[in-house]
């Protein structure tokens, strides 16, 4: 029995179920760091709809992250089809993270501002430029061929990949959904700006997979079917990677866009 | 508040290089830091005769595997299509490196895939099988006993067949490397299962300039 899924190189895929524990685990805890977040945060000023809207956010999050890690996706992404592997990236280095900070009230934040030094370090590391590089970086690092070969075929190498996807997208996301510490220099065109600069970049990873005339990674060029063609594979997870990640962006603009309009209307009119 | 953007920058920018140089350098070539010029596979100590080994071909036709693949660059295989996880990588790679390879390569290179389970690879299976990984694709099929007879000249384990349990199919136990037999007729370097598709591109150039 598997705790977390990872490569196993000339191994042939089978359809036969596979319990990975550590998987049902992370959900677990998940809900229950949720679930007590909640029941210590006074969320009441928040409308019944926004709470809701909380909920199904967390929801999403949560049935996302385990659709994707486990099986047949985890073990698909992580030994067989780098497309599916890339999926799981959307999911967990990007959708996922910006979900479940969507999924915390406003009020569950705010205790951080009662640790200065917390604060302090909140504020560097997710000041918008070090959020930036912080996530493209870890987003060029954990696709480059020779790291995902030596971690994906143990399972602790896995799953340490999943996490930095993780702590990458919600240091991503924190400048845009938390309010905590203040940016008031963070205005919604600079969100906006930040969210398109990040669809449009060409990272390395995705110019590797789609540009190189070799499969670059080993683990999913040596694996038995479902793959047959490792190139068309590669290609299609690069392919998977830009689009799948800028669509997410784009949401995010639309989203940012439609608050600042809301605002916007709401605000007096001076007279 | 400031921020020093200029570390990032140029951490971040060295970071794409390197990948990017990676990239530029896993275009054709290797995958793990080897060097051109040299052979990936593994080099025999002794070189192996091509075995004198009459067969059928998928189109029923005899198959006289010195004769035919005389003066060409052969690499040999024993496997069979029902096979869930050698059989299709080795394919799968040579396919892509049938793709990569210069044409006076390619046309100079044959892929020999000898059935090890003649039972249920028929010609017509042996031949949709081997067509969808590439055309050029040889297959062949024959009496175990001589095909075992070739394996053990070449210095290779033998077939064995396992029963499938509980309802499951019959797997066959067989030799997960490739053999490169050169123009000469001598397999100087074996392809264990795990070599990737820029080693083959690196070595089968050097195969023919070696026996030109």
């Amino acid at each position: 029995m598997n705790w977390w899924c990872f490569a196993q190189p000339g191994t042939a895929w089978t359809w036969q179920w596979q319990p990975l524990i550590g998987v049902w685990l992370v959900m677990v805890l998940l809900i229950w760091v949720y679930q007590r977040l909640l029941s210590r945060t006074d969320d009441s000023h928040e409308s019944s709809r926004l709470r809701k809207s909380r909920r199904v956010a967390f929801a999403s999050a949560i049935f996302l992250l385990w659709a994707s890690l486990d099986w047949p996706l985890g073990p698909l992404g992580a030994s067989y089809l780098a497309s599916v592997h890339m999926v799981q990236f959307l999911v967990v280095g990007i959708a996922a993270p910006a979900l479940l900070l969507l999924a915390l009230p406003t009020a569950a934040y705010q205790p951080l501002r009662r640790h200065p030094r917390l604060t302090k370090a909140l504020s560097d590391l997710t000041h918008p430029v070090a959020a930036f590089f912080i996530f493209n970086i870890m987003m060029t690092a954990t696709h480059w061929p020779g790291v995902v070969d030596l971690l994906m075929p143990t399972q602790l190498g896995s799953f340490v990949l999943n996490i930095a996807w993780m702590l990458g997208g919600l240091i991503f996301w924190w400048p845009l959904i938390v309010p905590v510490p203040d940016r008031p220099g963070f205005h919604s065109l600079g969100k906006i700006a930040y969210l398109a600069l990040n669809a449009f970049l060409i990272r390395p990873p995705f110019a590797m997979m789609i540009f190189s005339e070799s499969p670059i990674y080993a683990i999913y060029e040596l694996a038995p079917p479902p793959a047959r063609d490792a190139l068309n594979d590669q290609q299609l997870a690069g392919a998977v990677m830009k689009i799948g990640s800028a669509w997410i962006m784009f949401a995010g603009v639309l989203v940012i866009f439609r608050s600042w309009m809301l605002a916007e209307s709401d605000r007096p009119e001076s007279a | 508040m400031s921020y020093q953007i200029k570390p990032l920058l140029k951490l971040y920018s060295l970071a794409c290089a390197s990948v990017l140089l990676s990239s530029v350098s896993s275009c054709g070539v290797p995958a793990d830091g080897d060097s051109v010029g040299e052979l990936r596979g593994t080099v025999l100590e002794v070189p192996i005769l091509k075995p004198d080994l009459v067969l059928t071909d998928t189109e029923g036709g005899l198959y006289d595997l010195r004769a035919e693949t005389d003066g060409y660059l052969s690499l040999v295989f024993f496997g069979y299509t029902n096979c869930p996880d050698v059989c299709p990588v080795h394919m799968a790679t040579l396919a892509g490196v049938f793709d990569e390879l210069a044409p006076e390569v390619r046309d100079a290179t044959k892929v020999i895939f000898v059935s090890t389970d003649p039972e249920r690879d028929t010609p017509d299976r042996l031949r949709q099988w081997l067509r969808a990984y590439h055309p050029s694709f040889l297959g062949l099929s024959g009496e175990m006993e001589a095909i075992n007879a070739a394996l053990a000249e070449m210095k290779l384990p033998g077939v064995a067949v396992v029963p499938g349990q509980h309802g499951s199919e019959v797997t066959i136990g067989h030799p997960s490397a490739v053999l490169a037999f050169g123009r000469d007729g001598l397999a100087r370097v074996r392809y264990p299962f795990g070599v990737r598709r820029a080693d083959w591109v690196n070595d089968l150039p050097l195969l023919l300039s070696e026996n030109p």
